[in-house]
């Protein structure tokens, strides 16, 4: 049990990170910047919300599959492949839980107020320093919402992770995956265990974002 | 100084000049043109040196009133500071968060904001709006004399004929877009 809760917390924590980064710069492109395709991009974003988990499982199965291009790719380059294994979690983990990082931040940019990043400019500020003084202060709640979102819904997955990475002991049997195997095998203090850890987890998480959100609202009230 | 009816145009001639519109035409200070579209050339308001208060004082409420006026500084002139901390009584508020200003300490700190890199051009919209009147011609005494000592255009957007008796060398009214007549005052003594 241990050791799938802590391949699920790795899992989130590496999407997580890496989440953020690619999110970033996406909801940025997505909110201010204007250019053919950007409605069929937040589409592609947005789909694993509606999704069936299977159905994206099986797209990226199949697209990291190692007589696909990207899987052999990866096959020559690491010489294992990329499906059935924690880097395949990784990749599946991204696409899914896209959507939980990159919306909070486009909320987050379309929040700021037109009139700080006129001052910005007025004030002489270049776009680097618009970016780290103003702009991603101003968004740090999105990027926390984000980063939490990402992390328990990340935590939570079954389906997408089910698909790409088996139920590999020690390898890809994550928490949620080792849950069903426990109720399966009639286990059921284990389950009841794991399913009282990862309950409190994602409500310690959906805490935070609350808690962060409500002091933002609070300072900008001026409470 | 600028006045005119609401809708006349007087700010976004402000926020031309801080290329915060797309204007076409020419605008040139100090022998350093900042708009030429017949060339194609535009200077970005961040490489105009300017001054700016508008009607908004945008202040950044997660920084105190210090680091919003030295915002964008690589390092802080505490004597300079100060000065402009004196001159628009807000010394007492320096380290206090914009949530905990009033309209009118807002309003000043970011006239303090506007003149703490010592802009090249001052542009003001409706700058002591927000201003007790005993508050206001004090203000504008002490923006006159910093004015001269310094050299720096100013360029103020406002209804009160008060600020064009203390401040304006110029006075013209704007309508529909178009600067129309220049005012004539009858001069005032001013009193330091």
């Amino acid at each position: 049990m241990l050791e799938s809760l802590w391949l699920s917390l790795q899992l989130a924590l590496v999407t997580t990170v890496l989440l953020l980064l690619v999110a970033l710069p996406l909801a940025y492109v997505l909110t201010f910047r204007s250019f053919t395709g950007r409605t069929a991009l937040e589409v592609v974003v947005a789909l694993p919300l509606v999704l069936p988990p299977t159905v994206l499982g099986y797209f990226i199965l199949v697209m990291i599959a190692p007589d696909s291009l990207l899987g052999g790719i990866w096959q020559a380059l690491f010489d294992r492949s990329l499906a059935f294994s924690f880097s395949g979690m990784v990749l599946a983990s991204l696409l899914y839980s896209l959507p939980f990082a990159v919306q909070p931040m486009q909320q987050a940019w379309r929040a700021i107020p037109q009139s700080w990043l006129e001052m910005a400019r007025t004030q002489g500020l270049n776009m680097k320093q618009t970016l780290l003084q103003v702009m991603l202060p101003a968004a740090r709640g999105g990027v926390l919402t984000a980063a939490a979102l990402s992390f328990a819904h990340t935590m939570g997955e079954f389906g997408v992770v089910l698909m790409v990475g088996g139920s590999i002991p020690g390898e890809t049997r994550v928490a949620s995956i080792a849950l069903f195997d426990m109720v399966e095998l009639q286990q059921s203090n284990e389950a009841w265990m794991l399913a009282l850890i990862l309950l409190l987890l994602s409500f310690v998480m959906l805490s935070c974002v609350y808690a962060v959100n409500r002091r933002q609202f609070d300072v900008g009230i001026g409470r | 100084m600028i006045s005119g009816e609401n809708g006349a145009g007087k700010t976004t001639l402000l926020r031309c000049l801080a290329g915060l519109e797309q204007a076409d035409g020419r605008i040139s200070l100090g022998g350093k043109i900042w708009l030429d579209s017949s060339a194609g050339l535009a200077l970005r308001p961040e490489q105009r040196q300017l001054g700016c208060v508008w009607v908004d004082a945008a202040l950044l409420p997660w920084l105190s009133v210090e680091k919003n006026i030295v915002l964008g500084t690589a390092s802080t002139d505490t004597a300079w500071l100060a000065e402009l901390a004196d001159m628009f009584d807000i010394t007492p508020l320096m380290q206090r968060k914009p949530c905990m200003l009033s309209a009118g300490e807002a309003q000043r700190v970011a006239l303090a904001r506007a003149l703490y890199k010592r802009p090249s051009l001052l542009l003001l919209d409706e700058p002591f709006s927000a201003q007790a009147p005993a508050i206001r011609q004090r203000l504008r005494l002490r923006l006159k004399a910093m004015q001269e000592r310094l050299h720096i255009p100013v360029l103020m957007v406002s209804h009160d004929v008060d600020d064009a008796h203390v401040l304006a060398r110029q006075h013209w009214h704007m309508r529909q877009g178009r600067l129309l007549l220049e005012v004539v005052h009858a001069k005032k003594e001013i009193q330091r």
